[in-house]
């Protein structure tokens, strides 16, 4: 009896111990040398916590989906590795009538997986597809700027006459009016040609065909479990892609991952717990092979100009003067970098002649004072007189760094009175006019712009009773004026004139105090070949092979790390 | 009993509909928009409203409420051909369709989904109470056989240990060592052969078990100690019945009787879903989908969640009653 506790103490206690205390094991190493010539063949093993909810261009509502989208779907056009866009099924296009008119020329011989050649007709018949108001698509909107869009979209006409078919391989987007973005726009993957399967409207049991350069396995997408794509061998960029396939996994957790990566049953992480993700980047045999993806998301504290005391932009000010970013940012120092401004520094349109908002205490009291709101640090006297309801959601990173910023604003004589709610309610009270005065703001880039962030959140036309964007609820005649003009404007050089003079609006009036942003950290295998983090997908596909080490098969057993000595090391025994 | 088992029955649709009718009533009136999840947090209001209206959001709650009541059940064909919109998110059982509505967020029939995750959901549940009645009586009766020995000790001790350790770290405990470190079983998922489905239930099942046999340990014990001072196991005793005998053919009958009914409503939980361990071991059952549906105010996938959980519990006490009959008679005659 006595060896039976003894024993299973022990074996509780070394698992705790093993469990809290290893190091990671060393990684699966490559089969080839630093200039190994690429080699094809290899399904790439990635895996997720979240799920995606359909696949299907016209329905892109989750925030994982995208990158499967552009696995599977080519476009007009796409983003290359610094955001910009560049020809995809469109081997070039003109822009003519002072861009109002995009005329679109597709390569000859794209094929669609199930064979068939990709025509005008194809994308006439995907755009009307997409944006008719039966889809679900959450983005229709984004291409109002078409002709006749308005039309369509109240079912008043069954065409879209601002996409038209000039031949074959001609196709051509008229616009009422120029659209600075209207490219960018097209990238993002809603509007992509599908296959004839997909019909003129959308429907839920469409089996997803594009002319990507991968496509949906027999039976690949198991709902709520793996979705796996195989190789399209059509695909118009010959020689590519060079894996046979590729497999996502869903609901798996952090631990999962991290379990499995070290197993070399997973070749991307991306969703690490911080002290494993502290683990991977300090350890010298992982970290070449890890790096953070851009930085394209913006983090602030929202706060309400309609509602006292932040209709004031003397208080606003203030705020975005007393808050200590870098504190912020080392509540989750792995992924937080500091932001100061309104669009992210990995984002085109970003501009560090934008002056920062920083910390300055003392200038934050003076803004204070400015604002009739006069605060003593020392007596703790002045200050807004009520406290302030401050919005934050359950499980969210802002549920931690609420504590902090209501430290930070206490110092200045603004009372927070955190309320935490779960995040559909939390959305709801934030996006409703006149129920919350202040609570975190967050965006990310739908396209690589700055308008992306600029219009969306800002202006006035992105204010609704209901649902409102504009969670700030910020009006700014002058500001709309410069990004209704940056909208318009064709010259590169002039929109940045433009986007850079909205921004410094926004920080000088601080309908947000920007905080920071947050840069997944994507670790892969060392046998994972010409992997880079792409600034849109994340993560490029098309480019990847495998060079592994002893196969798929190969474990880390071979590595230095057996199950044997596992368990010999608790039961004391080689098992039998 | 058959009249008895028809009532309750009856109360059993009453109880299952009240819930229904709460949970709907509760979901509807929680400050947050269904339309905002589905559309996600960065689409702009003419498409959130505009998805609102295509998923009858914009009517009015009672025509809502009506609408989904009156396609609960229903008469429709036998098989329903496709294109028949009318039923085409009906799961049919002969005439009879049930109808939960379309998942707001998957675009798919509730009822189709359900079906998917039911019968996983259910393998888990039964192994799991499997694990936790045999560890549990298995364990409490030798506990209570050998009162205040070291084996008492020791099982009195080890349930107040897995009661008190959360699933979430049993779980991932189990995984670390018998799937990481030993290699013996999958680190999660569900398989796809039936010989997966075993290998891969066991550490689930286990997580779940452990937690009740604990619970289940100390029942055991307290009941058979209560059932060992009774008269009838002293005559036992003095008619010369083995130890064994007395404890297993007598005084555990008696003692099985509260915790059979425990067990069975135990059943009727988990089939509600075991959501941690759920998430652990990536198990595809019901409690993932509640959560998730519940985070994303999936409207028709919350009632089709909540019809599975309270028919489950409702269904468990019908059943705990006709087993604890069956082995108690005096319980069937008084009743």
């Amino acid at each position: 009896m006595r060896s039976i506790l003894g024993r299973t103490s022990a074996l509780v206690l070394l698992a705790g111990l093993v469990a809290c205390g290893r190091e990671v094991p060393a990684p699966i190493p490559r089969a080839g040398g630093e200039g190994a010539p690429p080699a094809r063949g290899g399904t790439l093993e990635l895996a997720s916590f979240a799920d995606i909810r359909a696949l299907d261009p016209a329905n892109m509502a989750d925030g994982l989906v995208p990158q499967m989208l552009e696995a599977m779907f080519a476009g007009l056009v796409d983003y290359d590795h610094e955001g910009h866009v560049v020809p995809d099924l469109a081997e070039r296009w003109t822009v003519e009538d002072e861009g109002k008119t995009f005329r679109f020329f597709l390569r000859e011989g794209a094929r669609f997986h199930d064979g068939a050649e990709v025509t005008a007709e194809d994308v006439k018949r995907s755009v009307e597809r997409a944006l008719h108001p039966s889809a679900p698509n959450p983005y229709a909107s984004y291409f109002e700027s078409l002709s006749g869009f308005a039309e369509f979209a109240a079912k008043k006409t069954e065409r879209l006459a601002g996409v038209e078919v000039e031949g074959r391989y001609v196709v051509r987007f008229r616009l009422d009016q120029p659209d600075a973005v209207f490219l960018p726009v097209l990238a993002m993957p809603m509007v992509r040609p599908t296959c004839k399967s997909a019909g003129d409207r959308y429907t839920d049991t469409w089996v997803a065909c594009g002319a990507g350069p991968f496509k949906l396995a027999p039976n690949g997408w198991d709902r709520g479990r793996e979705l796996r794509l195989v190789r399209h061998d059509g695909y118009y960029q010959r020689g590519k892609p060079l894996l046979d396939g590729v497999r996502w996994t869903f609901h798996v957790n952090s631990t999962s991952q991290r379990f499995k990566l070290t197993r070399g049953e997973l070749d991307v992480m991306r969703e690490f717990l911080a002290p494993d993700l502290v683990a991977f980047q300090t350890d010298p045999r992982w970290r070449p092979f890890g790096a953070y993806e851009a930085n394209k998301q913006v983090n602030g504290e929202s706060m309400n100009c309609e509602l006292p005391p932040f209709d004031n932009v003397e208080v606003r000010r203030a705020v975005a003067a007393a808050i200590d970013r870098e504190q912020l940012r080392k509540i989750r120092a792995t992924n937080l970098v500091v932001q100061t401004r309104p669009v992210p520094p990995d984002v085109p349109g970003f501009d560090p002649e934008v002056p920062a908002q920083t910390f300055d205490l003392p200038r934050a009291l003076e803004h204070m004072k400015n604002a009739g709101l006069a605060y003593d640090p020392a007596t703790g006297k002045g200050g807004w007189p009520h406290p302030i309801p401050y919005l934050v959601y359950k499980q969210g990173l802002t549920e931690a760094t609420a504590q902090v910023l209501a430290q930070q604003l206490a110092k200045i004589g603004l009372r927070l009175e955190i309320r935490i709610v779960n995040y559909p309610t939390f959305m709801a009270i934030r996006n409703r006019r006149r129920q919350s005065p202040m609570a975190p703001g967050f965006w990310q880039q739908d396209f690589p712009d700055a308008l992306s962030f600029l219009e969306p959140l800002w202006t006035t036309r992105s204010i609704n009773d209901e649902d409102s964007n504009n969670t700030s609820f910020y009006s700014n005649p002058r500001y709309d004026a410069l990004v209704d003009k940056a909208r318009r404007e064709p010259s590169e050089e002039r929109r940045r004139r433009l986007t850079t003079e909205a921004q410094k609006i926004l920080v000088d009036e601080a309908p947000w105090a920007f905080t920071y942003g947050y840069r997944w950290y994507v670790q892969a295998q060392p046998y994972v070949r010409e992997h880079t983090a792409h600034p849109v997908w994340g993560i490029e596909l098309s480019k990847i092979w495998i060079d592994r080490a002893g196969g798929r098969m190969a474990s880390r057993a071979l590595f230095g790390h057996d199950a044997r000595t596992t368990f010999a090391s608790v039961f004391g025994d080689r098992p039998r | 009993m058959m009249e008895r088992i028809a009532k309750r029955l009856a109360w059993s649709v009453l109880v299952v509909w009240a819930t229904v009718t709460l949970a709907f009533l509760v979901n509807n009136a929680l400050p947050s928009d269904p339309a905002r999840m589905v559309a996600g947090p960065q689409a702009r209001p003419q498409d959130v409203e505009r998805i609102r209206k295509s998923l009858g959001l914009d009517r009015p709650l009672y025509v809502q409420y009506a609408r989904f009541m009156s396609r609960l059940v229903h008469v429709g064909p036998f098989e329903v051909a496709a294109g028949d919109a009318e039923h085409a998110t009906c799961e049919t059982f002969g005439p009879v369709h049930v109808d939960f509505g379309k998942s707001f967020q998957q675009r798919r029939p509730v009822a189709k989904i359900i079906r998917e995750r039911l019968p996983r959901t259910i393998f888990l549940a039964f192994a799991a109470a499997f694990v936790q009645a045999v560890l549990g009586i298995v364990f409490g009766t030798i506990a209570a056989a050998r009162k205040r020995t070291f084996i008492d000790v020791l099982a009195v001790s080890g349930s107040l240990l897995g009661v008190s350790a959360p699933t979430f770290m049993t779980g991932l405990l189990l995984q670390w060592l018998f799937a990481y470190e030993l290699h013996l079983l999958p680190l999660d998922g569900f398989g796809d052969t039936t010989l997966e489905h075993v290998r891969s239930v066991v550490l689930p099942a286990l997580t779940l078990g452990l937690f009740g046999a604990a619970y289940y340990t100390r029942m055991v014990r307290d009941e058979m100690l209560g059932q060992l001072g009774q008269d009838y196991v002293r005559t036992a005793r003095a008619k010369g019945v083995s130890p064994a005998g007395v404890v297993v053919r007598h005084a555990l009958r008696n003692a099985l009787v509260p915790i059979v009914t425990i067990l069975a409503l135990e059943v009727g939980v988990l089939v509600g879903g075991a959501i941690v361990t759920e998430a652990i071991f990536r198990w595809p059952g019901i409690g993932s989908l509640s959560v998730s549906a519940l985070l994303d105010r999936d409207g028709p996938m919350i009632m089709g969640c909540v019809i599975v959980t309270s028919t489950s519990v409702v269904l468990s006490t019908v059943v705990a009653d006709i087993v604890v009959g069956w082995l108690d008679p005096r319980l069937r005659r008084e009743r």
